[in-house]
């Protein structure tokens, strides 16, 4: 629907206002009522909320595993000569670690995407996505979880180890249920992070949040409400999950003060 | 009931243990002493593998813990551990401190466990304190709570590592107290600490390390009263 057209279907506070209002309403019904456009929308965030909680699920499996390798390595007796398989194990998630971190997710995108797993269709490429941002967003989260685990006294893993429970079930009982506390504001950050950044899968044609905004304007060549909408959209996200995460941040604390 | 044997210990170049000696038999209290930096709490932490040992055996109960086919775990178990910072579990309630490793472990069901906290706690004289946590306790209620849970693994042997170092001096005593009790039950102890009132009172061999080995022991009066070796008697002068 043209400009004039809509103007005439527009009710008479509208039409008979001033002009910057009724572009103003204008672009606003161009790029979410014309066409069903906010469809484009909808389906993108849940194209984008899908990958990044699917990320965020492997990247916590990734990185707690990794960091507690890592932490396990490092705190093994010293001096002790390390069991082949475990120093192995250990230097490839070091390895992992620094290609992962030291690579653009973007290129880290392009390679999985147009190398690795040559996906077709959307669900491929969605599963693709998922698994990229989940690999990559592994090492970042494995750094969370180890700092939270060396955040804790070793006086804690010897007092446990002295009782005659395992690394294992030190870690498990003592150690992680208190690192948790300290985990917690930074891997809320990593979530933050991550829901932003897959915007980037628009490069390889996901139609997630972004690529919905992008085929808006395609089709409307209105630029400044799409884009000015999208941005509001990916705050509005992001100032829910602040808001979510300081809830469950203050219950966490809430034991510190008994 | 431990015989160590030759132990040696260093940290890099540092050496801490140079080749101790040393017999221990059950029922025994032995309290040892010695200036900072003289590894007796390393020696301490070397027999229940804390630290790992350079070289040499420490044979406990007739198996060579030091073996790579030992389970430490099981060794542990044992052999309870006091220590400095008491190292309670901040994020657990007292009796959940206490019941933990037996359940875990499962040596007791939890009702078990939970009558032996209970009884554990009447011992150590804070059983109105189950369900606090340990930030709730003062210094010397914490060190209770920590030799109540060392002890309910059923240890045939408790290592105190300078227990009372870290706390106020009005609660030196409470915690004394409680170790005073507990060897008067017959427990074999061996004890670093500074309380030389202690070591006189309750020990019944007393150990002074200095450079990395045992340089002099007795039992606690002839000790005190008539040293031999210079370096203790010029230690004795300080602290005494």
């Amino acid at each position: 629907m043209r400009f004039d057209e809509w103007l005439t279907a527009a009710p008479d506070w509208l039409s008979g206002g001033p002009e910057w209002l009724q572009q103003l309403c204008y672009s606003f019904y161009q790029t979410w009522i014309m066409d069903g456009n906010w469809k484009f929308f909808a389906d993108g965030l849940r194209i984008t909320l899908l990958t990044t909680v699917g990320a965020l699920i492997l990247g916590v499996l990734i990185g707690v595993f990794i960091a507690i390798v890592r932490s396990a390595y490092d705190s093994r007796r010293a001096g002790t000569r390390p069991n082949p398989l475990f120093w192995l194990l250990n230097l490839i998630c070091k390895l992992y670690l620094t290609v992962i971190r030291g690579t653009p997710m973007m290129v880290q995108l392009l390679i999985s995407c147009f190398v690795i797993m040559l996906p077709r269709g959307e669900r491929e490429l969605l599963m693709c996505a998922i698994i990229t941002f989940g690999i990559n967003s592994g090492a970042y989260v494995a750094e969370i979880v180890r700092s939270g685990i060396m955040s804790i006294s070793s006086g804690q893993m010897e007092a446990g180890r002295s009782l005659g429970l395992n690394y294992g079930q030190t870690m498990r009982y003592i150690i992680i249920p208190q690192a948790i506390k300290n985990i917690l504001p930074a891997l809320g950050n990593e979530l933050i992070v991550l829901v932003k950044e897959t915007s980037i899968v628009t490069t390889i044609g996901l139609k997630d949040l972004t690529k919905g905004a992008q085929i808006i304007v395609t089709n409307t060549y209105n630029t400044m409400m799409t884009y000015i909408s999208l941005a509001v959209i990916y705050l509005v996200i992001v100032l829910i999950l602040t808001k979510l995460l300081g809830i469950f941040e203050r219950r966490l604390r809430a034991s510190d003060r008994r | 009931m431990i015989d160590v044997r030759n132990l040696h210990k260093s940290f890099g170049d540092h050496e801490v243990l140079a080749g101790v000696n040393e017999h221990i038999e059950k029922g025994e209290k032995v309290v040892i002493i010695g200036p900072s930096g003289s590894g007796k709490s390393t020696f301490l932490r070397c027999l229940n593998l804390l630290e790992e040992p350079t070289s040499g055996d420490i044979i406990f109960e007739g198996q060579n813990i030091t073996s790579k086919k030992t389970d430490i775990n099981l060794i542990r178990r044992k052999m309870g551990m006091v220590f400095q910072q008491f190292n309670l579990f901040p994020h657990l309630t007292v009796r959940e401190n206490i019941k933990l490793a037996p359940v875990k472990l499962g040596v007791m069901d939890n009702l078990a466990a939970d009558a032996r906290a209970m009884e554990l706690l009447e011992r150590v004289g804070l059983p109105d304190k189950a369900d606090s946590y340990p930030i709730q306790l003062s210094g010397g209620q914490q060190q209770r709570i920590a030799i109540a849970r060392a002890l309910a693994m059923n240890p045939d042997v408790m290592l105190f590592d300078e227990p009372t170092s870290a706390l106020d001096p009005e609660m030196v005593g409470e915690v004394l107290e409680i170790m005073k009790e507990l060897a008067d039950d017959g427990m074999t102890m061996v004890v670093v600490t500074h309380e030389m009132g202690f070591a006189r009172e309750v020990g019944t061999r007393v150990l002074f390390m200095d450079g990395g080995n045992i340089v002099e022991q007795n039992e606690p009066r002839e000790f005190f009263a008539n040293p031999q070796n210079p370096r203790l008697k010029d230690f004795l002068s300080k602290v005494l």
